[in-house]
């Protein structure tokens, strides 16, 4: 069996991972991937916890983190695809309506 | 505190009934309000109710009903026999928030005691008198369309307010509905607010009256904070008293000379009197209702009601002082105001004044009463306790005949005043009768107010001429007539004081040749306007009024004309007191043989000469020499009612034996200080242009400076942190993103710092 303790480190690379992509990159399906990453970084978290603890509860908020995920991915994709019809662009450099 | 126990009360269902007095015209006023503005929308129902008239008067109505209910009942249960001196304070107190009696809680409270009942009287049956007049003066003159339901409005608000303050059971409440009065004042001074003159008045008359109510609500601050409440069952109870004058006499000596400003103020008597002739902007009812008959009295009832402090054996002496003052600024007004009506020549402003005057007699006589309640043993001397209720009633008294009088003396000129405009304006617009109506008080010069354009009237005018005569006798205090009773009585109990306490010589002369100036003024009056010939074409055309105008004038007539009844019904000794109550001691023809007696054939030969030296100068000097000035035969071909022709007669015989070129004193700079009220408006002006705009200029400056200054500086200071904040806000979500994750960075390291 696997340490939690290394399940928990590669949580925590993933996580960061995410977290950089999140704010490099500029293409919007990249940046949704990276959050996903981030979700999933927090799944294992909780996976790894739930085995050291022996403890179920973990387990049952990673599924249903996975389905929450699921359906954000869905509403992300949608809004891409309205933000698409609206400024002809996934690109979140040149979204910023919400400036001043 | 402890406060009274009213156990008994009489008829509960009359004192339950007591507060619709005061509901009914507040909520008639937002009706006529409401439905003037729909029905004045639509020109077919427009007159359909007399634009709110018709409404009033059955409001003003139900409220004497049960102004007169209330009134029998708090006399039927004097009559019963209740003789403890609380329950002629406390006859019924009811509390809108619980069955019981209440002293320290907040609710609206009926007290019914001698004053109220007689304030109440006054006032519930001349508003509605007034209220008739209204609908002969207002809804017959064309300036008044579209707004008469604005008039009708107000009125009954004032109504109300006037009602409210005399039933009400606190000083708090009392000062509350003093304030609604004030405002209903101000907003029908205004009625022609599109007149500059008529907005200038009501600005003066609400913020003069606003000086005296300031210092009235410090002198009930003041008292707020000896009593720990201002119910009169509290204050007003001997206890309490007692337990304030031990520690306190002074402090409360000040808060009632505080209140007394507050009363100086709205009574009109110096030095805040300046507003009351202007206040004769208003429509001519509001001068008969609010400036002569109701309002001004409010300042009255306020040192009327002070009399339990006076009375009380605690303070024996301690605020006689304060008694002196009263009396003292009411001599002096009651001399300067007549002097200033000598040389009027507009016929409500020689009212205006000689309601000054009359108040001040009233002043003078409070201030007489409450001296020698607070001087006298007057608890166990029975002599010294009649004197002290003689001159409480004499007071009372003459604020009754005042009212009724004067209220009727200003219908009567309204009339005039309504006729001669309309004679006016029959011959001067006769061809476009209907086209330039709206606006004809202001595109000519015609003046109907003054006595100029009047004259001979008698014989055309009979009912308002008649009505005029009494109400002048009245005021004159003519023998037999109504004010005679009352005036005796103040001028009579000043130099009774005046014997006891040599100072009050100064108020006891003032009044005294107050009498005889009085007599002078109100005979010129009556005499420039209804005897001699016509002064011009006007006012030969002069037609007879209507009937609604006349309905009042006849009845006050009468109620002036039967005073030596209400004399001798005892309204002499109308004061809180169980010893002397109304009619219990006498029947009306003892009552009337004993007033006559005291009056004519006072066995103290003092008094006697006193009340004789009173009566050659204000019965028959004053008039005397009015007649020997003014008036004469009417026009050849006109005949007077037959009880004006000996007045005439003699006016005529008068002025053809002692006529007087009077022309000397006319240009004499005394004439021409008094024709400028004495210089004193013109001296508030100054003092108003120097000291107040120059403060207000400073305090301009200042809040331009300082508190702007401050408020720029922190606006312009947050706006450049703005500017550098906003740069902050690129609009890319990915700084968004990083400002989150370093916020939630900052955060957790936070939270686990100080774990």
């Amino acid at each position: 069996m696997i340490d939690p303790a290394l399940v928990s480190a590669l949580s925590a690379l993933m996580f960061v991972i995410g977290l950089g992509g999140a704010f490099t990159r500029k293409n919007a399906i990249i940046v949704l991937m990276c959050i996903e990453l981030m979700l999933n970084a927090a799944n294992m978290q909780f996976a790894a916890a739930a085995v050291h603890h022996g403890d179920t509860t973990g387990w049952v908020y990673t599924i249903f983190a996975i389905a929450i995920a699921a359906s954000e991915v869905a509403i992300g994709l949608a809004i891409f695809l309205a933000m698409y019809g609206q400024h002809d662009t996934i690109s979140l450099d040149d979204v910023d309506v919400l400036k001043n | 505190m402890a406060g009274s126990e009213v156990t008994d009360i009489a008829a509960p269902h009359v004192t339950e009934l007591a507060p619709l007095i005061v509901l009914l015209p507040m909520i008639a006023f937002a009706v006529i309000l409401f439905l003037g503005k729909v029905f004045n929308g639509n020109p077919t129902w427009k007159n359909a109710v007399k634009e709110g008239g018709i409404i009033a008067l059955g409001v003003m109505s139900a409220v004497l009903v049960l102004s007169l209910l209330l009134i029998a009942d708090f006399i039927g249960s004097v009559q019963a026999g209740h003789d403890s001196v609380f329950h002629w304070f406390t006859s019924g107190v009811w509390d809108g928030t619980s069955a019981g009696v209440s002293t320290d809680k907040f609710g609206f409270g009926i007290y019914v005691d001698h004053i109220t009942v007689m304030l109440l009287f006054v006032a519930a049956f001349l508003c509605l008198l007034i209220n008739t007049f209204s609908i002969g003066y207002m809804n017959t003159d064309p300036i008044n369309d579209n707004r008469n339901h604005r008039f009708y409005a107000e009125f009954v608000l004032f109504c109300s307010g006037m009602l409210g303050m005399v039933l009400a059971d606190s000083f708090l409440w009392l000062f509350i509905f003093w304030e609604i009065m004030g405002l209903c004042s101000y907003l029908l001074i205004g009625f022609y607010y599109e007149r500059p003159s008529a907005a200038y008045a009501a600005k003066k008359a609400f913020l003069t009256t606003r000086i005296g109510d300031v210092f009235l609500m410090i002198g009930l601050v003041m008292l707020w904070d000896l009593f720990g409440s201002l119910d009169y069952t509290v204050v007003f109870d001997s206890a309490n008293i007692e337990h304030v004058a031990e520690h306190s006499a002074g402090t409360l000596q000040w808060a009632l000379g505080l209140m007394f400003i507050g009363a100086v103020g709205k009574s009109a008597q110096f030095p805040l009197h300046v507003w009351l002739p202007d206040a004769m902007e208003g429509p001519t009812p509001v001068s008969a209702l609010i400036h002569a008959a109701t309002m001004v009295n409010a300042g009255l009832y306020l040192v009327a009601r002070m009399f339990p402090f006076f009375g009380a054996e605690a303070l024996h002496g301690d605020l006689a002082d304060l008694a002196y003052i009263i009396a003292v600024v009411g001599g002096i007004t009651a001399v300067m105001a007549a002097a200033i009506a000598f040389v009027q020549m507009d016929l409500k402003k020689v009212l205006a004044y000689s309601t000054m005057s009359q108040l001040a007699y009233i002043f003078t006589g409070l201030g007489c009463a409450l001296y020698l309640a607070n001087t006298l043993d007057w608890h166990h001397n029975d002599k010294d306790h009649y004197i002290v209720i003689v001159a409480f009633g004499a007071a009372l008294f003459h604020l009754f005949n005042h009212a009724m009088a004067k209220g009727m003396l200003f219908m009567a000129s309204g009339s005039v005043i309504h006729e001669v405009h309309h004679a006016h304006h029959h011959l001067h617009h006769h061809d476009d009768h209907g086209d330039d109506h709206g606006d004809d008080h202001h595109d000519d010069h015609f003046d109907a107010q003054s006595m100029e354009n009047m004259g001979g009237l008698a014989s055309k005018m009979p009912i308002t001429a008649t009505a005029m005569l009494v109400g002048s006798a009245s005021i004159m205090g003519l023998p037999l007539i109504g004010g005679f009773w009352s005036k005796e009585g103040i001028i009579a109990n000043a130099w009774r004081v005046a014997q006891d306490d040599p100072k009050f010589l100064l108020p006891a002369m003032c009044v005294l040749i107050g009498a005889g100036m009085t007599g002078f003024y109100m005979s010129r009056m009556w005499l420039k306007t209804f005897a001699g010939k016509p002064n011009n074409e006007v006012a030969a055309h002069v037609g007879p009024t209507n009937t609604w105008i006349k309905i009042p004038l006849f009845l006050l007539t009468f109620v002036s004309l039967s005073s030596v009844f209400f004399a001798g019904m005892g309204f002499t000794h109308w004061a809180p007191d169980e010893n002397y109550a109304f009619m219990s001691e006498k029947s009306l023809v003892d009552g009337i043989i004993y007033e006559m007696g005291h009056a004519f054939a006072n066995e103290d030969s003092y008094f006697f000469i006193i009340t004789y030296i009173a009566i050659a100068l204000g019965a028959v000097a004053g008039p005397g020499l009015a007649m020997a000035l003014y008036g004469g035969e009417l026009e050849e071909g006109e005949s007077a009612k037959p009880w004006m022709t000996p007045v005439i007669r003699l006016n005529s015989w008068v002025k053809a034996r002692f006529n007087f070129d009077n022309s000397a004193f006319a240009e004499s700079t005394l004439a021409v200080a008094l024709q400028n009220r004495l210089y004193i408006d013109h001296y508030y002006d100054m003092a108003m242009l120097k000291i107040v705009a120059g403060f207000s200029t400073k305090a301009a400056d200042a809040d331009a400076d300082v508190i702007d200054g401050t408020i720029k500086t922190i606006e312009s200071g947050s706006q450049s942190i703005s500017e550098v904040v906003r740069s902050l806000t690129t609009g890319s979500a990915r700084d968004y993103i990083l400002m989150v994750a370093v916020g939630m960075l900052a955060i957790f390291m936070l939270v686990w710092g100080v774990a």
